[in-house]
């Protein structure tokens, strides 16, 4: 694949924007960034794993509540460390570009959505995810009362099947019916 | 339908990568269907056996699947393409140039969208405002931005066929007839003054007189020329009048295509208020938060929402339990409220009637009084719109409506409010220019206006506007500088529980757009009488552009409450669109039925503003006149509206199609579901006999 990390070829410049969502500018903004990650040795390496921590030290993942299952979701290790490449990291990029389609960021978001990696959100998955969304302290946290209902709502409204998880094709459904979700699920470097 | 062998293909490519990334213990039912796919975990490469065979076959039919739309990490992304690429000779020299020219004009449609992003006004702050404080608060700054924008291209248009050829023909031109008319009607002498005290410079400035009023600033100062020449001619009132009425249809259809994609959106969402949890669940994350303190507060927000929500669901399932009695006491009380708030806006709009009277007698005063009398109609209507609302929000606490519609209240007052208010204004103006529309009697006989007080009143209306748009600006930097900061510093630096309170202020989305709306409004107003109102409002939205930028990241804190942004876009146009309404009516108004002023203006010999249409229609060639003839007629208009009613009824079809289609998928969604857990059970009853045989 070839990448010396510290430049970008051109014809790997164009290869990129036909195999994602990004513009050039944004390719040569998200390499910059990328290596900026980078300790000196590891710039002379080809397609340098960059571990999970000095990921989300970018400001723009820093404070997401979601970011781990973000990095874990587009890495590509072995070793499911949550580590990513240049081009993993141009892939979540990709996915949470401006022009990316409502289908490829609906599959995303129910990726980072499914903690537990079995395929559908289930009870357990709705609840860390209502707890990603208001926050894990204490004074944050709904009640247990309240994400009883909160998760029973939820499945009556979207698990349009009834087995009592939220499978891919009934998420999109609920996805695609909200307009804000596109410009919402955005990440710009 | 055409969908769903994408939709299929996506799901295999699903379940690859879910055997290809982690895997818990959990059995699901597809890893039991398909037992043998199991065995091969994680290989770092790509499986080609089960899931992209179908992917081929489907690749060597149709156009080849947008790579860049396929969840797979980019290694295979690439290996894919390697394949596509090695399959290209087998398709027809017509199919490849086909796929060619796709991909070159994808590239430069690309190369184009990033050359126009290079000139997109202010889209890094955009993303900082809606990064930091939410798609809500930057749905107003968009909006202010579309403004901005519509405004400018407006003076371009004005500027191109008005302004310009004035200041060029001015010299050049003839006047067109020398007016005839009553020589009391004919007066106009806007500079009385011979030497101007400096300070006077200012106040002129501020309320449109002196030196201002007989400029290119206001209708007065334009003036009937008309340029003829062999082959060339120009008639500087007909322009006048042309580009009028195309910048209004202009402003009407730019709003139209906004709405239209609005309006979208809302359809495909509004419909069915089902949904609305598991849509905050899903999507209410916004992962363009930068900063904790943002995070924090989204976090904050959305436990805030879901709270209410929970609360107001709990709360209907106990209003269906209130007892009668119960029910008559709250709806009196709404009602009472609703007549108090009512009485409210008319006691406001009495206050804008008897203030606007009074400055319209005392305007002849000189000096600081002359100016606060000028300006006291503009000050009456902030004053009112300031403080009304207030009180209009507190009466909302007693009413106890649902918080979603409490909203949608409280924006309606206020759009009633200010619109209704700028329109009794101008009625105010209109009964003392046609003496109430009496034209025939008391001062108005000689010249069909009354002459004594104005003798040119379009310039006088131009005016007011110019003072209303001019007056709203400065209140703006005069709320910012001598309020906002001040709240922001006491808040900041002391810390008791009055100030803790108060706190900081939140920055309402819904006010300040009324408050563009109605800026807009009267631009529009008086667009006709001060054509270059446009381009002082571009400049007014420009400065509140980085004004308003500014006391949102120094003095603001994100409203607890926010509302979805998309349905706010529709709700913001549609309110302009009233702002449009009102605006197109007073023009049409003045253009067809007041008789413009004698002494000044391009249509000092008209009976009318319009009737230099039908008089230049009269010069036109025979066959233009017929064309033009023709297209008014029956014979054409009737084959014309039943064309649009066709297709209307088209579409109309193909939306209830649509509708059915959408239904139609869900119950198939429904019965697949059912035939999975049908499937499930039979499996596991064989599986349980096959143990019981062995």
């Amino acid at each position: 694949m070839g990448t010396t990390a510290s430049q970008l070829g051109k014809d790997m410049l164009s290869e990129y924007q036909e195999l994602t969502f990004l513009t050039k500018q944004e390719i040569l903004l998200a390499h910059k960034r990328f290596t900026e990650l980078l300790t000196r040795d590891e710039k002379d390496l080809a397609n340098t794993r960059v571990p999970i921590e000095r990921i989300l030290t970018l400001p723009e993942l820093k404070s997401n509540p979601f970011r781990k299952r973000i990095c874990h979701v587009f890495s590509t290790s072995e070793y499911k460390d949550g580590s990513l490449t240049f081009e993993d990291f141009l892939d979540l990029l990709s996915a949470f570009s401006d022009s990316a389609t409502l289908e490829i960021k609906s599959h995303y978001a129910f990726r980072i959505f499914d903690f537990d990696d079995d395929g559908t959100l289930d009870c357990g998955d709705l609840e860390k995810l209502v707890n990603c969304l208001t926050g894990e302290t204490d004074d944050t946290r709904l009640t247990p009362e309240e994400m009883r209902q909160l998760i029973n709502n939820i499945l009556e409204e979207s698990d349009i099947d009834k087995d009592g998880t939220v499978n891919l094709s009934e998420f999109q459904h609920v996805i695609s019916r909200s307009p804000d979700f596109v410009s919402s699920f955005k990440i710009v470097l | 339908m055409a969908r769903s062998p994408q939709r299929q293909s996506s799901r295999e490519e699903y379940d690859y990568t879910e055997e290809y990334g982690s895997h818990s213990d959990q059995q699901s039912l597809r890893l039991r269907r398909v037992p043998s796919r199991v065995s091969n975990q994680n290989p770092p490469q790509f499986d080609w056996s089960s899931p992209h065979e179908e992917e081929d076959e489907e690749g060597s039919s149709g156009p080849p699947r947008d790579l860049r739309a396929t969840p797979l990490p980019m290694a295979l992304k690439r290996a894919m393409r390697q394949i596509q690429q090695m399959r290209v000779p087998v398709v027809s020299s017509r199919e490849s140039w086909k796929r060619k020219k796709a991909k070159s004009l994808r590239k430069l449609k690309e190369s184009g969208r990033g050359f126009l992003s290079f000139f997109s006004l202010w889209s890094k702050t955009l993303q900082k405002i809606g990064g930091n404080f939410g798609g809500g608060v930057q749905s107003y700054f968009l909006f202010l931005r579309f403004l901005v924008v519509l405004n400018f291209v407006s003076f371009l248009l004005i500027a191109g066929f008005v302004l310009i050829p004035s200041i060029v023909f001015r010299s050049v031109g003839s006047k067109l007839i020398n007016s005839t008319g009553p020589e009391a009607c004919m007066e106009y002498d806007p500079n009385p003054q011979g030497l101007v005290v400096f300070y006077n410079y200012f106040l002129d400035l501020l309320s449109g007189t002196g030196f201002m009023e007989y400029s290119y600033l206001f209708y007065g100062y334009y003036n009937n020329t008309m340029v003829e020449d062999v082959n060339f001619s120009y008639n500087i009132p007909l322009a006048y009048l042309l580009t009028a009425v195309f910048y209004f249809i202009f402003c009407l259809i730019c709003i139209i295509v906004r709405m239209g994609t609005a309006a979208r959106v809302v359809v495909a969402t509004g419909v069915s208020t089902v949904g609305n949890y598991s849509m905050i669940a899903f999507t209410s994350w916004d992962y363009g938060c930068l900063g904790d303190r943002a995070t924090k507060l989204k976090q904050k927000n959305i436990h805030y929402g879901l709270q209410v929500d929970l609360e107001e669901e709990s709360m209907k399932k106990r209003a269906a339990t209130l007892t009668l009695l119960q029910k008559i006491v709250l709806y009196s009380l709404r009602v009472s409220m609703c007549v108090l708030s009512l009485g409210l806006i008319i006691a406001a709009f009495f206050g804008i009637f008897k203030a606007t009277e009074f400055s319209q007698k005392n305007s002849l005063q000189g000096g600081i009084l002359g100016l606060f009398f000028e300006y006291l109609p503009s000050i009456v209507i902030t004053a009112g719109n300031f403080v009304v609302p207030l009180l209009c929000d507190q009466i909302a606490l007693i009413e106890r409506y649902a918080p979603s519609n409490t909203v949608i209240v409280a924006l309606l007052r206020s759009v009633f409010l200010r619109l209704v208010s700028l329109g009794v204004l101008l009625f105010t103006l209109w009964g003392q220019i046609t003496c109430d529309g009496a034209e025939n009697t008391g001062d108005c006989k000689l010249c069909q206006y009354n002459h004594l007080i104005y003798q040119c009143w379009e310039t006088r209306v131009g005016q007011e506007m110019y003072k209303l748009t001019l007056f709203d600006f400065l209140i703006n930097i005069a709320v910012l500088i001598l309020v906002e900061f001040p709240r922001r510093m006491v808040v900041d630096n002391w810390s008791n529980k009055l100030t803790q309170w108060v706190g900081r202020q939140e920055f309402v989305v819904s006010a300040n757009v009324l408050g563009l709306v109605y800026g807009q409004t009267v631009v529009w107003t008086g667009a006709l009488f001060c054509p270059l109102l446009p381009l002082i409002n571009t400049l007014k939205f420009i400065l509140l552009f980085y004004f308003k930028k500014i006391t949102l990241f120094y003095n603001c804190r994100p409203a607890l409450k926010t509302f979805r942004s998309t349905t706010s876009t529709f709700f913001f146009l549609v309110v302009l669109l009233f702002g449009w309404g009102l605006g197109t009516v007073v023009i049409i108004y003045s253009v067809a039925e007041i008789r413009p002023s004698m002494g000044c203006g391009p249509f000092s010999v008209f009976p009318s503003m319009w009737s230099i249409v039908p008089m230049s229609f009269q010069k036109l060639s025979i066959t233009s006149q017929e064309f033009l003839f023709f297209i008014g007629s029956q014979s054409f208009s009737i084959p014309l509206f039943a064309l649009s009613c066709v297709v209307m009824c088209y579409f109309v079809a193909l939306a209830s199609v649509y509708g059915k289609s959408v239904a139609l998928l869900r119950a198939q969604l429904k019965l697949e579901g059912r035939d999975k857990q049908f499937l499930v059970k039979q499996i596991e009853m064989l599986s349980q006999s096959q143990h019981i045989l062995n």
